[in-house]
């Protein structure tokens, strides 16, 4: 309440109270005693490290479930909210942070999808939705197709969807988690204009400077409960970390450099092409020494998990060579790559990295399924396998209670854990690293870092794709990146800044004094740089 | 660790001691009591003895279900499983000796089984095991239910229903007919699980194994070969033609992506046209009496000899081949879980990216286990063949192929499990013969048996569903109270409950997040 509202007056009752909120799940408790105040016009964040309970809340919120305790209040009046259509009655939308949109539709047919009732489905919702799109600055063209717009455009649809269906206050769930720097301006800007028309919005994120940078207050969520109320022209991103993790928050880096010169792997002119066709990796020229991290920024779909799946063998090579230790791999069968001394930590664990229904300890065969520990010709060891899982939990601080419980049971980073464990293990000459942090709590975190940078003193060749780019920038010894499938430029992690990174992805070149790749490394292609 | 104690007994010595109480318990009361409650008074008293032994023992090397114990699940759930469990087997196990032993002998080593599994069970049964029993057993509550509703509405008197069919489908004859009949339901069903462990369904089972057998008896018939040899010529041959027409499917499939439920019917369909082209007396076919045509009859030295069934107290003969199934079985288990092939299978079976990303051969994968599944399936007809008929004819048992689906997905495709599930639904047909003789339309076992699948699948689904859910939020709340002891226990295990929402595919980086995460 100590905010600045900007829009209605400050003796409107808030948007959004909560009271008391505990919400138990059989045996445990996921949030309890949450006491949140939105006042009416404003930004509020909340923030809190992953796993600290803000979808919980968030889902209570959007009527999603009950809470077990506590009340909800909106614009000074009780409410019950059973589902996601009392929530929306009551004015209260939600923009998921995965966008549910349908690519082969348009922008017109995407919004009234389900609310067809509201404005029909014809000239009225076009009517509708340019007046909407107007009238808050989202720029949305309702004639679109969806499958030709970016990922911010794609969010200014989801915030009109909320909109069309007459919200006064939005959730935003983690939205800067798909964007790059520049985007998420954008979006900050967009939600200034929502505010400044009288809406309310209440936005959850981890990132600190962005909340800072956007919100009118900030409320700290850790372990369930909220523990600190902030103004953001008084709190520093420090403080805030402190009071979200109760401790420090741990930062990439790498201490002195450990790169030699001999090459593990080397790209020669990997092209990959989709079915159509089209190259989606395009002429990639790029080598990775012993004891080097080499870091991949891009924009997800610009080919990054391509590149990765060929270096596998998943994926076939349209022209190009892979050579690993000077040996020609291009071809060659996943199982023969990683018998190669090749570990994988895949992008999405769930899809390729674990078998859910599965015992951990038969995980620890996954992908290992012809190497001991886990196998002696072609039977299974149960002994080697369960005694090195048992290695692995303990080494790499797999939280569990014992390896026999099914990998579904841990949590993300535990899994995560587990995984780099499985990995590194056989001692592995070169790593393929696709965001190995995504969805993994601060202290899970830094020990991955910690294990990272243990393994590339060893001497392991690193190549390290990330959606974070302060995980890039501050893990990589050579950075470059990707644009349409092809390396666009190359910046010394050393000095350059989100900022620029986020231009060169989106091709706007990089700014400052970088050198744009095609002199050194893709000397057959000349790219026009900067 | 037991050294430590003073009291402690060493593990022998408690079972020991279990077997021993439930085994006196049970002589004395026989002398009182009818056999049956007095074995399952027994068996009672023998698991009390484990509960009491068991605070005695504790931590002398104990297995995996010792973590669980003390936990609400263990005691409402794994206890009286187990107890339940133990009774019924040492029952079970007491009736079956009485039909060959006298009664005093057969109760006691009956007792004398379920006090060993009542030790047993007690200590080694997981939460999980147990939920699947537990599950098993509701639905079969549920099934019997619906049945029962079914005959009341139709104005058949349920109660004595039930009764007549247990009479009758519990006679000696019939239990040798049952045990027949389930050796071939198993063959079936494991030739179906073999698929289904990959996410393969092979619904051509049934053309498989008739084409098989038509084939493997012709070979018999016409090829003179010496005993033993022949035998296994005939299997070999089965086993070939069975591959070979799933194979078909198992190609098609890597090839050129046909889906493998499209092809396989339509192979059950080319293989019913092939028999009867093939059957004639044109062709492999000979008159075997007036009106059936069929294979030239085997020579009695190529004969697979029955098990004389003296000791259930008749005088029919056991399929010689129960051996072979039991074999199978072994066989199928020992791949499934200890050889790397089975593994890749259950792999690319629960995800096939995963198992792409981790180096398998996906495509030979869905190959093999399409061979192998026809494979098994070409012996299906085998008892059969070699075991009864000794010629293939007009009348040869068809439609196995779709119990076996039936049973296969009774039985979870556990290879214990689907013994259960044959001889269970064996038994139900078995036991409907009696139907008619009371006016009863025969329809009714099969209504049981619909029932008893579609509870089974469902009820275990949601049991299995909610049993995950609790043992992630019991590690959750394990791992936050055991880190972070003197925080409050709500805050303690915030993260946890978020592993409860999360676990329906909710990956969301944000709030996805499992249980338990680094408290």
């Amino acid at each position: 309440m100590s905010s600045t509202p900007s829009g209605s007056g400050a003796s409107a009752p808030p948007a959004v109270e909560l009271r008391g909120i505990t919400k138990r799940f059989p045996g445990v408790v996921a949030n309890h005693d949450i006491n949140i105040t939105v006042a009416s016009g404003t930004v509020h964040a909340i923030v809190g490290e992953n796993g600290a309970g803000k979808s919980t809340l968030m889902k209570t919120l959007y009527g999603m479930h009950r809470p077990d305790e506590g009340t909800i209040g909106v614009k000074g009046r009780q409410v019950r909210l059973n589902s996601p259509s009392d929530a929306i009655k009551h004015g209260i939308g939600m923009v998921h942070q995965h966008f549910m949109l349908a690519d082969n539709l348009t922008v017109l047919e995407n919004v009234v999808l389900g609310a067809e009732r509201r404005h029909g489905i014809g000239n009225r919702a076009r009517a509708r939705i340019r007046e909407l799109s107007e009238q808050y600055g989202l720029g949305v063209d309702p004639d679109r197709l969806m499958e030709d717009l970016g990922v911010g455009d794609r969010q200014r649809v989801e915030i009109l969807k909320v909109l069309y269906r007459g919200a006064e206050t939005i959730i935003l769930d983690e939205p800067t988690a798909v964007l790059v720097p520049q985007e998420v301006d954008e979006l900050f800007d967009n939600l200034r204009e929502l505010k400044s028309e009288g809406l309310t919005v209440i936005f959850i994120s981890h990132k600190l400077d962005e909340v800072l940078s956007v919100a009118d207050e900030i409320t700290v969520i850790r372990r369930g409960t909220t523990v600190a109320t902030a103004d953001p022209s008084t709190t520093t991103a420090r403080e805030l970390a402190t009071l979200m993790v109760g401790g420090e928050l741990p930062v990439p880096e790498l201490r002195e450099s450990t790169v030699t010169e001999n090459t593990v792997l080397s790209l020669d002119g990997v092209t990959i092409t989709a079915a159509d066709g089209r190259p989606v990796v395009d002429g990639v020229t790029l080598d990775i020494h012993e004891g080097e991290i080499v870091g991949i920024a891009g924009v997800e779909g610009n080919g990054q998990s391509e590149l990765i799946e060929a270096i596998m063998g998943m994926r076939p090579l349209a022209s190009g060579r892979i050579l690993l230790g000077g040996q020609d791999i291009t071809g060659w069968h996943t199982l023969k790559i990683r018998e190669a001394g090749v570990g994988y930590i895949p992008e999405d664990r769930h899809r390729h990295g674990m078998l859910l229904d599965s015992p951990l300890w038969e995980n620890r065969i996954l992908g290992h399924q012809t190497k001991a520990p886990s196998t002696r010709g072609p039977w299974i060891d149960r002994a080697g396998a369960r005694a090195d899982s048992e290695r692995i939990v303990a080494e790499y601080d797999v939280r569990t209670p014992g390896i026999d419980v099914v990998a579904d049971a841990l949590s993300g980073g535990n899994q995560q854990k587990f995984i780099i464990g499985r990995e590194m293990s056989g001692d592995p000459r070169f790593l393929v690293a696709a965001h190995p942090t995504r969805g993994v709590d601060v202290g899970a975190q830094a020990a991955i870092w910690e294990q990272l940078r243990e393994a590339r003193a060893a001497g392991l060749a690193v190549l390290l794709i990330s959606a974070d780019l302060d995980e890039l920038i501050g893990m990589s010894d050579t950075l470059h990146v990707i644009l349409r499938g092809r390396m666009v430029a190359q910046a010394d992690p050393t000095d350059v800044t989100p900022e620029q990174l986020g231009s060169a992805m989106t091709g706007a070149g990089l700014a400052g004094d970088e050198k744009t790749e095609g002199g050194t490394a893709a000397a057959d292609r000349s790219e026009d740089g900067a | 660790m037991s050294k430590d104690s003073t009291r402690s007994m060493p593990v022998p010595v408690a079972t020991a001691a279990t077997v021993a109480v439930g085994v006196a318990v049970t002589a004395a009361l026989d002398l009182a009591l009818l056999w049956w409650a007095a074995s399952a008074i027994g068996v009672a008293a023998a698991f009390a003895t484990a509960l009491w032994a068991d605070g005695r023992t504790r931590g002398a090397g104990d297995p995996e279900g010792v973590r669980e114990k003390g936990t609400t699940l263990h005691r409402t759930l794994v206890v009286p499983t187990a107890l339940v469990l133990s009774v019924v087997a040492g029952m079970l196990t007491g009736w079956f000796l009485d039909l060959s032993l006298i009664e005093p002998v057969a109760a006691v080593l009956g007792a004398l089984v379920g006090s060993f599994l009542a030790h047993l069970l007690y200590r080694r049964l997981s939460a999980m095991l147990a939920l699947s029993f537990g599950a098993v057993a509701a639905a079969g509550v549920l099934a019997i239910a619906v049945t029962a509703l079914v005959l009341q509405l139709s104005g058949i008197p349920p109660l004595a229903t039930f009764t007549r069919m247990l009479e009758y489908g519990t006679r000696p004859d019939s239990l040798v007919q049952v045990v027949n009949d389930g050796t071939t339901y198993y063959l079936a069903a494991v030739a179906v699980a073999i698929g289904f462990k990959m996410k393969l369904f092979n619904i051509g089972v049934d053309g498989q194994y008739r084409l098989a057998a038509l084939l493997a008896a012709a070979v018999g018939g016409y090829l003179v070969l010496p005993p033993v040899l022949s035998q296994i010529v005939v299997m070999a041959t089965a086993v070939a033609v069975g591959g070979a027409w799933a194979g078909i499917a198992g190609y098609l499939k890597v090839t050129r992506g046909v889906s493998e439920v499209i092809s396989t019917i339509m192979l059950n369909s080319i293989a019913t046209g092939i028999t009867a082209y093939l059957l004639s007396t044109d062709r492999l076919a000979v008159e075997i009496s007036t009106n059936n045509i069929g294979t030239p009859p085997l020579e009695e030295s190529s004969w697979v000899p029955g098990i004389p069934a003296g000791f259930l107290g008749s005088d029919r003969e056991i399929f010689g081949l129960v051996v072979l199934a039991a074999a199978v079985g072994i066989a199928y288990s020992v791949m499934l879980n200890r050889t790397r092939f089975g593994f890749e299978l259950r792999a690319t079976g629960q995800s096939q990216s995963a198992a792409e990303a981790s180096g398998v051969d996906v495509k030979k994968m869905v190959f093999l286990s399409m061979l192998f599944s026809g494979m098994a399936a070409g012996l299906v007809g085998m008892p059969q063949l070699l075991g009864a008929s000794h010629y293939y004819a007009l009348d040869f048992p068809t439609g196995i192929g779709f119990i076996g689906i039936a049973i296969a997905l009774l039985g979870r495709n556990h290879p214990v499990g689907i013994v259960f599930a044959a001889l269970f639904w064996a038994f139900l047909n078995q036991a409907a013969g009696i139907l008619p003789f009371d006016g009863y339309p025969q329809e009714i076992a099969v209504i049981a048996q619909a029932t008893i699948v579609l509870t089974v699948v469902v009820v275990y689904e949601i049991v299995h569903r909610w049993g995950r859910r609790y043992q992630q939020q019991q590690i959750g709340k394990e791992l936050g109270t055991a880190a972070e002891p003197k925080e409050p226990a709500a805050v303690a295990t915030g993260t946890a409950a978020e592993g409860g929402t999360g676990a329906d595919g909710d990956q969301t980086p944000g709030d996805g997040e499992r249980g338990g995460e680094a408290k």
